[in-house]
């Protein structure tokens, strides 16, 4: 086993890498002087891996809804009972999380990291799954999917993607719904769980001041399997998304105090990963800053008209498979701020982008993700869902200043089209 | 661990909190301005940093302001109002990347200058605020006040204790009431302003890889500020009796039920049972080990999430949960019986150890975020508590089973708040 050191001067940071014989991917970020240290064991699969064969089988089997998430929560549980009180015991925080691309399972703590990193490299690779605690666990997910059915910012956002997506499961909430957890038992979750969760498939990101060899020791000890089975090839399937849009207007009734809003342009040129994908997905932010930033034209006229207030914001996600860009906040009349958005693209898309603007945006771009880098949580949230995309936090700095205003038009025209933006709107 | 701590007095009522670290890659500067929670000031305080933040004499729009924070490598500004006990603070934040990182020239310096643009620089015409600005951020006030329905969680809790403190100034809410707005017009505003600026203490913390004599003298120089007699803020009352228990149900179109329990904790933070109470406060609702997420999610699924917290200087303790709206009894039953059994001692010396821990972990952990810092070092001189981390740490570790038991005993049931759905 060998330890390849990167060091990145500009940020005066370190990136520790070992790849183990089990197959693992570990990575460890040094904070020097950090109280906290930080450990999140992930694996490549989310609420989007709905329809793939698994391990040693050879035909495809489509599981229900939310199955990755319900399974997140029941991977705590183990045969002597809950995990959680072994983090106690150590006065550490646990938590776990699903999105549509990952799960994770993560700790922080100040003391005792090495007994930490022990029990959630344990935990995570030992399932429990009964008839029994399945079954209890479907109350507490119905709970937690009705908690975001009253959550306006969700719902909106949630629509949104249902409106721009036809089949790409990515419209399917990640919790799924309180019919299809109920088709959730232990046969289909430990159908995922092999498939799913072979170290070739995750990754070990851990963040903090603390000895990477000795780490090391403490995940070889704790690992179940030595030697990698080899090469993983785990197939998935998602259904063909057409480029065109789903339903261009979504609108549901919440009890709010005025109407919120998401604007989603779908993305439609896809496929890339990598630091092509990294610098797709930058190129957008900075765009989108531009355009809708609080700096920007667009925004001042906005809110001076009283059709926007300070939550209104803009970010842009990518993926292999998908993408959109996302304009959202709150109006009286959001079908006006869709027109202003439009009419607004159309002059810009004539006139050009403007050079100055381009340049401080750069700077403030650079700033923020320097500054991010004051936050562990960051760190290892950033780092591995880039790694799950064959990109590297460590390259942001680089592609981020090579990025051009020629690079930024060439965005502009492809992907703020006429026909590929939706609203969604949650009225009062 | 180098941690440096300067506290300085630059002027009447004002002081300079200076936090010297080298680990962040930013500088931190947050300026708080502490007012009493009055109802005759609380809107027209929330409506102060909106305002303030939409031009100054040198930057005349919120645009121009952006522009020059952007210019700053992204330095970010972020302004609010909070609730401190009977305080109300006003906060004004600003943080940007430490210039090593970003080939930058004092940008420390243009930080606290745009900060004093912003606090003591504002525009005006006719000397008072902009009748334009106020005006609009009169509507956004109204709007980010009647908005507080929206996150349902937040809205049972401070539901709750509003009910609770209804005839103290605790139940104000922070952002201020409607039907105040009309009486505020820019003159108002603006005349209440320079009063602020005048009597309010003023804390301000600023935290990063500084040069503590260069960066206080570039504040004394750059912050111009007019002071006079400094107004003295009550301690608010804690110890209250309790006659009637107050039974709130509210209605609305929600798919969950939220059930909030407010106890007063009889127990001031200056009090020695004040740490006991924490430790209770974990082990009964701390976090996922505790009594409440054991019995009421674990073992019956009642529920996802469900908490306790201890409210510092108003002294209460909240519970909170979300629930089926048919559980509401047994939940309710649930809550009840794990506070009385905190109360007869039924817990372990391992869950005061995991309680103590967890606490621990969490207070060490304030030194990793700037923000927190900034917070920790506000609080604890709100609270006149110059403790430093390790004195508070060796206090929780003293702490016995005895004492959470007497803490645990001084709580009693107040209000129970139950956000329900609407009968069709």
């Amino acid at each position: 086993m060998k330890i390849e050191v990167s060091t990145h001067d500009k940020l005066n940071e370190k990136l520790n890498f070992a790849k183990l014989d089990s197959g693992l991917n570990v990575f460890h970020i040094p904070k020097k002087d950090y109280v906290e240290k930080y450990a999140m064991f992930s694996t490549n699969y989310g609420s989007n891996d709905n329809k793939f064969i698994p391990v040693e089988e050879t035909e495809a089997i489509e599981v229900p809804e939310g199955i990755a998430h319900f399974l997140e929560h029941k991977l705590f549980e183990e045969p002597t009972g809950n995990i959680f009180a072994k983090f106690s015991e150590l006065g550490s925080y646990v938590n776990a999380f699903t999105n549509f691309n990952q799960t994770s399972y993560l700790f922080t703590c100040t003391d005792k990291f090495y007994e930490n990193l022990e029990v959630l490299v344990k935990f995570v690779q030992n399932p429990y799954f009964t008839d029994e605690n399945v079954e209890k666990e479907k109350g507490i997910i119905e709970q937690e999917i009705r908690m975001y059915d009253d959550s306006p910012n969700w719902k909106v956002f949630s629509n949104c993607l249902k409106g721009m997506y036809h089949y790409h499961p990515v419209r399917i909430d990640i919790a799924g719904t309180v019919e299809s957890i109920k088709k959730i038992n232990k046969e289909f979750l430990y159908k995922c769980y092999n498939t799913f969760y072979r170290l070739e498939n995750m990754v070990l990101v851990m963040v903090g001041d603390f000895d990477f060899e000795k780490a090391l020791e403490v995940v070889n000890n704790a690992l179940k399997s030595s030697k990698s089975k080899g090469d993983l090839n785990i197939k998935r399937f998602y259904p063909k998304e057409p480029k065109h849009i789903n339903e261009s207007i979504l609108e549901e009734r919440l009890q709010v105090s005025s109407p919120l809003f998401n604007i989603g342009f779908k993305d439609i040129d896809l496929g890339y990963d990598g630091d092509m994908l990294l610098k797709k997905e930058i190129e957008t932010n900075i765009l989108l800053d531009l355009l809708f930033g609080k700096s920007s034209e667009l925004y001042q006229k906005l809110y001076e008209d009283g059709l926007i207030n300070n939550t209104f914001g803009s970010q842009y996600i990518g993926h292999k498979d998908y993408g959109h860009s996302i304009i959202g906040g709150e109006s009286v009349e959001p079908k006006k701020v869709l027109e202003t958005i439009i009419k607004y693209l159309e002059k810009i898309k004539i006139n050009g982008l403007n050079e100055t603007d381009f340049i401080r945006i750069k700077k403030k771009s650079l700033g923020y993700h320097i500054m991010d880098f004051d936050s562990i949580e960051f760190i290892a949230n950033s780092f591995t869902s880039y790694y799950f995309k064959n990109a590297s936090l460590f390259e942001y700095m680089n592609i981020l200043e090579n990025i051009s205003l020629e690079d930024l038009q060439k965005r502009l025209e492809k992907h703020f089209r006429e026909d590929n933006f939706v609203i969604s709107i949650v009225n009062p | 661990m180098t941690l440096k701590n300067i506290r300085k007095r630059i002027d009447e009522g004002v002081n300079l909190n200076l936090i010297v670290t080298d680990k962040f890659k930013s500088n931190l500067i947050s300026i708080y301005i502490v007012r009493p929670l009055v109802r005759s000031e609380v809107t027209k305080n929330a409506l102060l940093p909106m305002v303030l933040k939409r031009g100054t004499k040198n930057y005349n729009t919120f645009t121009d302001i952006q522009q020059k924070l952007e210019d700053l490598f992204g330095a970010n500004l972020s302004v609010d109002v909070t609730k401190k006990g009977e305080r109300q603070v006003i906060r004004f934040t600003l943080e940007g990347p430490n210039d090593k990182y970003v080939s930058g020239n004092n940008l420390i310096e243009e930080m606290i200058k745009i900060l004093n643009e912003i606090i003591n620089n504002p525009l005006l015409e006719n000397g008072s605020f902009l009748d334009e600005y106020v005006n609009q951020e009169k509507e956004n006030l109204k709007k980010k006040i009647e908005s507080r329905i929206n996150d349902k969680k937040t809205y049972s809790v401070d539901r709750c204790i509003e009910e609770m403190c209804k005839n103290e100034n605790y139940s104000l809410y922070k952002h201020g009431y409607v039907e105040d707005l009309k009486d505020i017009d820019s003159r108002k505003l603006y005349e209440h302003y320079l009063t602020v600026l005048k009597s309010s203490p003023i804390e301000v913390c600023i935290v990063g890889d500084i040069d503590v004599d260069a960066v206080s003298n570039i504040f004394v120089e750059n912050f111009d500020i007019e002071r006079d007699k400094v107004i003295d803020i009550q301690r608010e009352n804690v110890l209250k009796e309790i006659h009637t228990k107050n039974l709130v149900r509210e209605e609305m179109d929600v798919n969950q039920g939220k059930l909030t329990l407010g106890f007063r904790t009889n127990i001031p933070y200056e009090d020695k049972l004040y740490e006991p109470l924490l430790i209770m406060s974990n082990i009964l609702g701390g976090g996922p080990n505790s009594k409440l997420f054991m019995n009421v999610r674990e073992k019956e699924s009642l529920a996802y999430y469900i908490y306790s917290r201890v409210l510092k200087y108003k002294s209460l303790l909240i519970i909170s949960s979300g629930i089926e709206f048919s559980n509401y009894q047994k939940t309710l039953d649930i809550i009840k019986e794990q506070v009385e059994d905190m109360k007869l001692g039924k817990f372990s010396e391992s869950d005061i150890r995991q309680a103590k821990k967890t606490l621990i972990t969490s207070i060490k952990s304030i030194k990793d975020s700037n923000f927190s810092l900034a917070d920790y070092y506000l609080s604890n001189i709100l609270a006149n508590d110059y403790r430093n981390i390790d004195e508070i740490i060796e206090r929780l570790q003293n702490v016995s089973k005895y004492e959470i038991v007497e803490a645990a005993k001084k709580l009693s049931l107040d209000t129970i708040y139950f956000l329900t759905k609407r009968k069709k």
